[in-house]
């Protein structure tokens, strides 16, 4: 059977964008679909990223890019306690988000992949009971279809596309937190990425502030979507993580009188991943498979990394004509789930264990650790902290107990 | 049914991504809803990072809203 292309990728986002490329380098026919007028546009959330693939590979990023250079983070306790983590492997940029995306899609038309925006996919084609393509809308004008042996969703949070595969994507309450951020100006930092803990300030959560160029920074607050405040107007609880960023903000001198430049917001995973990514013809990438990093949300450089794994499933298939879920799953979400999935296991563990935590608890173990504790943590090796930690504390055992290695 | 003040919306899909029957998508430039799948969850009215979203119980299409409801809407 003929198909229009050899893979149809759902999403220009970083995930999609990256095995566009990666495919079209080996000269794979490849058609890139994203329903937002311009690549990047929204701004969703999240703009910091580490050393990735993307580097690896010796691209780099252009300077127009990013907006500024991290050295590493530094978090704060609730008691205004803080530990510093720089090093080598902390360092990394922050994006200017829009221009990095359509940059990664350029990248992707450089080696011969087809982008079009504005195109929504409506529905599924199928062909003698199999997934065969799409139905999509250009700019909501009249559908049409194209056909490809292997269709990828790259959707992100929405996945739409994925869950008419029959991809498990929709997110549950708890595994998203809910986040509201502004641009803000002037803001002197030191190139570190902050994060503010506490159960007052951000409960299940923290208000970060990111540095950027030019004294800006984007502030800005993600909370448990699960938590109950009162909504007056709806009668409904919900979260609202507006209202806890601006009482953040007006308790903060250096930034109360700062002006806002830039209102964003939206909802992140920070669960696990789905328990599938691929299935007959068509797979799951990045953000909408829930490749996430639970700790903070970030998904950029695992969605680039996907992309990797991806692209050497897809090419594998291409190769032997076989676009099965037996040879995507041996190719990808194998090596996948072995590699990576193993690191965000930890960090979801470390999360669980983390929104248990009360603000006394908190203070205690920043009092506790040592800047060189962190990395540690950070890698999964939990128990020689653990340990440190309950001599001052014996009462966390109950919520710790879970980190050290005989309870995994 | 749900109602989106699109006046306040940022647009961050997070309420197609809780939506457990696809009754909110992002399509052209706002967030559409279709009333006839909605099942009265709220989970979208708790995701929403806005909160613009309300949800009047039972209420199966724009007609039935009252004049208030619509004009939030």
């Amino acid at each position: 059977m003929g198909y229009d292309h050899d893979a149809i990728i759902i999403g220009g986002g970083p995930a999609g964008a990256t095995l566009a490329r990666l495919l079209a380098r080996e000269g794979k026919d490849v058609l890139v679909v994203d329903k937002r007028k311009e690549i990047g546009v929204p701004v969703r959330c999240g703009e910091a990223i580490g050393v990735t693939d993307v580097q690896k590979e010796g691209i780099g990023l252009p300077r127009w890019v990013y907006s500024t250079e991290v050295r590493g983070a530094k978090l704060v306790a609730p008691n205004g306690k803080s530990i510093v983590w720089a090093n080598e492997s902390t360092k990394g940029w922050i994006l200017e988000r829009k221009v990095f995306d359509k940059w990664l899609c350029e990248l992707a038309v450089d080696s011969g992949a087809k982008v079009k925006t504005y195109t929504r996919a409506m529905g599924l084609v199928k062909k003698d009971g199999k997934l065969a393509g799409i139905k999509l809308s250009h700019g909501g004008r009249e559908p049409y279809e194209v056909t490809a042996p292997l269709i990828v969703s790259a959707e992100g949070m929405e996945s739409m596309m994925a869950r008419a595969m029959g991809f498990k994507t929709v997110h549950s309450l708890y595994d998203v937190d809910t986040c509201y951020e502004y641009e803000m100006k002037p803001y002197d930092h030191d190139n570190l990425i902050e994060l503010y803990f506490g159960n007052i300030i951000a409960p299940r959560g923290y208000v970060w502030i990111f540095p950027k160029n030019e004294r800006k920074a984007n502030v800005g607050i993600g909370i448990g979507a699960n938590l109950t405040t009162s909504d007056k107007q709806s009668g409904i609880k919900g979260a609202d993580p507006k209202r806890y960023l601006d009482s953040y903000i007006e308790n903060n001198p250096k930034l109360k009188d700062a002006s806002t430049l830039l209102d964003f917001g939206g909802v992140i995973s920070v669960g696990a991943p789905i328990d599938e990514f691929t299935k007959d013809n068509c797979m799951v990438i990045g953000t909408a498979a829930k490749q996430v990093d639970p700790i903070h949300g970030g998904g950029i450089s695992l969605a680039i990394e996907c992309g990797y794994y991806a692209a050497n499933a897809a090419l594998k298939a291409f190769e032997k004509k076989d676009f099965s879920k037996g040879l995507l799953y041996e190719n990808y979400e194998k090596p996948w789930r072995s590699k990576v999935g193993r690191g965000l296991a930890s960090r979801l563990l470390l999360r669980k264990v983390m929104e248990k935590l009360s603000d006394d608890d908190l203070n205690h173990i920043f009092n506790t650790l040592k800047d060189a504790d962190l990395p540690k943590v950070m890698d999964g090796d939990f128990a020689p902290v653990v340990a440190t930690l309950l001599v001052g504390r014996p009462q966390l055992m109950g919520v710790l107990s879970a980190l050290m290695p005989g309870a995994r | 049914m749900i109602t989106i003040k699109h006046d306040g919306c940022i647009f961050c899909v997070g309420c197609s991504s809780v939506c457990p029957v696809n009754a909110i998508e992002a399509i052209g430039t706002r967030m559409e809803t279709f009333p006839e799948r909605c099942i009265d969850c709220g989970l979208c009215v708790k995701a929403c990072p806005a909160n613009v979203i309300r949800l009047y119980k039972g209420v199966k299409s724009e007609k039935d809203l009252t004049p208030e409801a619509r004009m939030k809407g």
